[in-house]
């Protein structure tokens, strides 16, 4: 048995000159041109006139769809609107693949740009995902099915306006509609109400309220709020809840838009970022809370772990099976700058520009956005971006009920601020790895809001 | 030297002079060229360039070389793979030295059985790894309640969200895999040392220590240098495990070049500087193992 | 005699030991896998029965049949197509002398010191120019031409040691170059190509990073990856997560164990794959 490593090749004159000639060669295949000079792509643009709105003319088809809708009650809702597609156009097939929010993140990019995307895509507003895609030409602009389906009579333009982007592709929230989103989403506080019961408290009706509820928590020995970063993500809902509350949801909307030259080192922004690290601090979160999975951590609280579980509403479903009536739902109690609470509508259904069959695509899409289609989402516990009939048969006291009367009066209080990762094409990156620093304590909140602006202005001046 | 070698290689090699042998090279050669030599031309290519993968490249010249020095989030990862080499390289060989002197001294039985167990962490994808390994590391994963159950309650850590520990907890995992590995390795020189060796030192008054200085270490050069070249490769390629478990967090304290080539390439479009990440990595590699067998070599 | 008997014990102690240490994340992961849903949770215990559904539902909701069927077709073409190429040119290698004989060797053996994350991407945007990306070609292409740096350079170990006079012996009766290569050599090779064979085997069953890149539909994805995404939707579903895990590492530690002798020798052997 020989036993000695391979030996790194000695350097000497033949060799040298030979792994020259090597580098030259495979130099010359890329032609010495910069990376990325051949390639350009603009998606064709269709006029309403030009479009089928009826896929069973389609012919044979086969669908390819992914989605992130892994969870239960979304898992059902998407499930079932497939099947009835199909049903409905027999020569449609559906491939289905989900995957996880963050697995979607990190391959989506690489699958539209990869020869054989798609033809539907779930695209996660905002800078780092959608407009970045419709910059590379990767999306194919729906105005046209827009007009044919009629979909800005479906939707109030706000919830279009987050699915939009600019025509050259400098920002979102105008311009051309790149997709459709299922349900309206918003980051709430789930209470148990045996605990709160127990501790004598009544569910709390303002921000106030709330933080001093969390303190009368722990004083008694109760988890106050259950909590896992691990994934990274889930402390932008916590944070943007936060600051939503003590900035204000003008002012957190001129961030994330890039209006009114807000910076994130405001007064209000480090006192958001106090607040979140006290609550850390005094150990309002489980302890060691970056090393716990978001899904381990609401099970947790499923099983009676912690008061307040602040999330978002695509948490009612999985949270009712084992909680049943001890779960409770409210929109973040208001400050005194208002009600605001972080949300949306969930990730936009967008229509890759290599697919083949747009047409069938955008009738899918607008197939599973319909007013049968938010039945069937409220039917199966999830929040529809536009509630139809079925919700004047819902219990006031049900989850699902609670979910939908929060939804309607954050709207009338035109309460919801965008998510923060849509600030800037990097912001995503930044303000998670920020937020697990601000929460470990590895971070002051000013130079957490320092790593923000940083990144805010690199994007905003260049 | 390279002559040196080359006549030493003219030795070993019998065969006779035959421009055939270009015909047999050829398909291999073919293929290695187009997916390896080549693509490592376009890297270093790509690193010469700004680039977001989607809009026409600039020229920045060295600056992403530059850049890994001066930026920290790109020193940082570089100086993480250091650490973590200490886990996946350092620890295994000391636990296989430490076993390989404590069986030159007894004839074992049962050796076949105990090497392919302890070999076993190696064959099993990094995934399963990482998933059992996530799970021990849970706040009240196996080793949390390991520490509770013999009263050290007091140290148990949410070890994968610990700024400090996530780093040494990745480590760990990663000696796991590999100390079995650098265990058979040494199992296998030291059988092969002879017993008069041993029986000559210990007349002459050897402790256990002294015999694994004069004895068994020297013997087991040749496998030392297998084992770190091998563990260190497989330490700086620690893709898998990081994106599996922490995705460079919590903060960005386990983040690692093997990561920061994906994450920057395909995930937020900074090309030029991960394909700088990924020449470097090469670098260091080819530095490492340059090093190793330079060490062994040169005591011999 | 009594020390040299404790230094038996404490050896065996050591041993049984890092045993222990080996074997307890694997025995976790098998024990979960066998609980039921309700009754698992991270950690080591006792499985509340046996719960075989858990293995026939993470094959139906994570699709492990569609996974398994591309990781074995990817497996094969890479471990043949390494095989039989690495094993012409390092019979090149090993037994004929030509003009930049050695110069071409240590080429190969650069590509063992190449890790992947400087090649993937390049790779990513060549296979993507030639529409090639979501193929297989673009998991065999590259995994072959790694294993050929390994493989040249472990099988021309075997053929320069090979015995001449054999070689001569078939020459004179006539035998060209290639009959003595497949007739002579390689039969008798077998124990060092089984080595080659099963060491590809686990490297490209075990691939992630690649399968990572350059995939993106389901139909062509390999188990490592299917694995990583099932972790994505189905963390909080232990038992479920860790029979997809034990699917997953089935078929190498089965392999490991029928060749374990093979294996490890190729392993401590100086195998240095990127």
């Amino acid at each position: 048995m020989t036993t000695t490593a391979p030996r790194p090749p000695r350097r000497s004159l033949p060799y040298r000159a030979l792994a020259a000639a090597a580098v030259c060669g495979a130099l010359a295949l890329s032609a010495c041109s910069a990376p990325g000079s051949g390639s350009s792509t603009q998606p064709r643009t269709k006029s309403a006139s030009g479009i089928s709105t009826d896929p069973a003319k389609a012919g044979k088809v086969t669908l390819s769809v992914w989605d992130q809708e892994v969870r239960g009650g979304q898992n059902a809702e998407i499930t079932q609107l497939n099947k009835e597609f199909q049903a409905k156009y027999p020569n449609v097939t559906i491939k289905r693949t989900s995957k996880s929010f963050s697995d979607l993140k990190t391959t989506l990019k690489l699958a539209l740009s990869g020869n054989n995307p798609p033809d539907v895509v779930e695209a996660n507003q905002g800078y780092p995902d959608m407009v970045t895609f419709v910059k590379a030409g990767m999306l194919l602009p729906l105005d046209s099915y827009a007009q044919a389906y009629g979909w800005a009579k479906r939707y109030p333009s706000s919830l279009l306006a987050l699915n939009r982007v600019s025509a050259d592709a400098s920002h979102f929230g105008e311009g051309r509609l790149y997709g459709l989103s299922q349900m309206g989403e918003y980051i709430g506080v789930y209470y148990n109400k045996a605990k709160l019961d127990r501790l004598g408290l009544a569910a709390p009706t303002s921000w106030s309220e709330l933080t001093a509820d969390l303190a009368k928590a722990k004083a008694k020995g109760e988890l106050p709020i259950q909590f896992g970063n691990l994934d990274k993500w889930p402390a932008i809902h916590t944070f943007g809840v936060i600051q939503a509350a003590t900035a204000g949801k003008q002012e957190v909307r001129n961030l994330v838009f890039g209006t009114g030259g807000a910076k994130w080192t405001s007064a209000s922004t480090v006192q958001a970022a106090t607040t979140l690290q006290d609550w850390a601090r005094k150990g309002y979160f489980p302890s060691g809370v970056n090393g716990i999975g978001y899904d381990d951590a609401n099970k947790q609280f499923a099983q009676g772990k912690g008061v307040f579980d602040i999330t978002g509403t695509w948490e009612a479903a999985a949270l009712k099976g084992p909680m049943g009536s001890s779960l409770g739902l409210m929109p973040t109690p208001p400050s005194s700058k208002g009600l605001a609470t972080t949300g949306g509508e969930s990730l936009a259904f967008s229509v890759t520009s290599k697919s083949k069959t747009p047409d069938v695509a955008a009738a899918y899409i607008d197939f599973i956005t319909d007013a049968h289609a938010a039945d069937v989402m409220l039917r199966t516990g999830n929040l529809p971006a536009v509630p139809g009939k079925a919700v004047g048969k819902l219990s006031s006291s049900s989850i699902e009920g609670q979910m939908v009367a929060g939804w309607q009066k954050i709207s009338s209080a035109d309460g919801l601020v965008p998510y923060l990762d849509y600030s800037t094409p990097t912001f995503y990156d930044t303000i998670t790895a920020a937020l697990q620093n601000l929460i470990g304590g590895k971070a002051t909140p000013q130079q957490f809001t320092q790593t923000l602006q940083a990144d805010y202005s690199k994007f905003h001046q260049g | 030297m390279a002559d040196r070698v080359r006549a030493a290689y003219r030795r070993r090699a019998p065969g006779e002079p035959r421009a055939l042998g270009y015909l047999y090279i050829a398909p291999a050669l073919v293929v290695f060229v187009a997916m390896v030599i080549v693509p490592l031309g376009q890297s270093v290519w790509y690193s010469l360039f700004s680039w977001d993968g989607l809009s026409v490249a600039t020229w920045v010249g060295l600056g992403n070389y530059g850049a890994l020095f001066s930026d920290p989030t790109l020193r940082g990862p570089f100086l993480h793979a250091l650490v973590l080499l200490v886990f996946y390289s350092l620890l295994p060989i000391a636990l296989g030295l430490l076993l390989a002197a404590a069986m030159s001294r007894v004839r074992l039985r049962g050796l076949t059985f105990f090497r392919t167990v302890l070999f076993l962490p190696q064959v099993l994808a990094m995934v399963v790894v990482a998933v059992t390994w996530r799970w021990i590391y849970a706040p009240s994963g196996l080793l949390n309640e390991a520490l509770r159950l013999v009263g050290l309650g007091g140290l148990a850590h949410s070890w994968l969200g610990d700024f400090t520990l996530a780093l040494p907890a990745i480590g760990v995992a990663g000696t796991w895999v590999g100390f079995g590995l650098c265990m058979v390795l040494f199992l296998a020189g030291v059988q092969s040392i002879p017993r008069e060796r041993y029986e000559a030192a210990r007349l002459d008054g050897a402790g256990p220590w002294q015999e694994f200085k004069a004895v068994t270490l020297p013997a087991l050069r040749p496998q030392i240098a297998v084992a770190a070249t091998l563990t260190i490769v497989a330490g700086l390629r620690n893709f898998d495990l990081i994106y599996l478990t922490t995705a460079g967090g919590p903060g960005n304290s386990t983040a690692v070049p093997a990561y920061e080539v994906y994450h920057r390439a395909f995930e937020i479009g900074q090309v030029g500087s991960a394909a700088a990440v990924g020449i470097g990595l090469t670098v260091l590699i080819f530095l490492l193992t340059v090093v190793v067998s330079r060490l062994v070599e040169g005591t011999q | 005699m009594i020390s040299s008997r404790l230094d038996r014990t404490l050896t065996y102690a050591v041993l049984v030991l890092f045993v222990v240490i080996a074997l307890v994340p694997v025995l976790q992961i098998v024990s979960t896998a066998l609980s039921s849903n309700e009754h698992a949770q991270p950690g080591l215990l006792l499985p509340d029965g046996l719960h075989w559904h858990n293995f026939v539902e993470a094959w139906q909701r994570g699709h492990f049949g569609t996974y398994l069927r591309s990781s074995v077709i990817v497996t094969v073409v890479v471990v043949v197509a390494a095989a039989v190429l690495s094993t012409t040119a390092a019979y090149a290698f090993g037994t004929m002398r030509f003009p930049g004989v050695s110069v071409l060797f240590y080429l190969f053996l650069l590509g063992l010191t190449v890790p992947e994350e400087a090649l993937v991407i390049p790779l990513y945007y060549d296979f993507r120019g030639l529409g090639l990306t979501d193929t297989y070609w673009a998991l065999i292409l590259p995994q072959t031409a790694q294993s050929v740096a390994f493989g040249t350079y472990w099988m021309r170990t075997y053929f320069s040691r090979s015995s001449r006079e054999i070689t001569e012996a078939a020459r004179i009766d006539g035998a060209s170059t290639w009959s003595i290569l497949w007739r002579v050599l390689v039969p008798s090779g077998r124990p060092a190509i089984t080595t080659l064979v099963v060491i590809t085997f686990m490297w490209t069953w075990n691939e992630f990073l690649l399968a990572l890149v350059m995939v993106s539909s389901d139909a062509r994805r390999t188990v490592p990856l299917g694995l990583a995404f099932f972790q994505g939707q189905h963390s909080s579903d232990v038992a479920l997560l860790a029979a997809g895990a034990v699917l997953v590492a089935l078929p190498v530690v089965v392999v490991y164990l029928v060749f374990q002798r093979r294996f490890i020798e190729g392993m401590l052997s100086g195998a240095v794959k990127e």
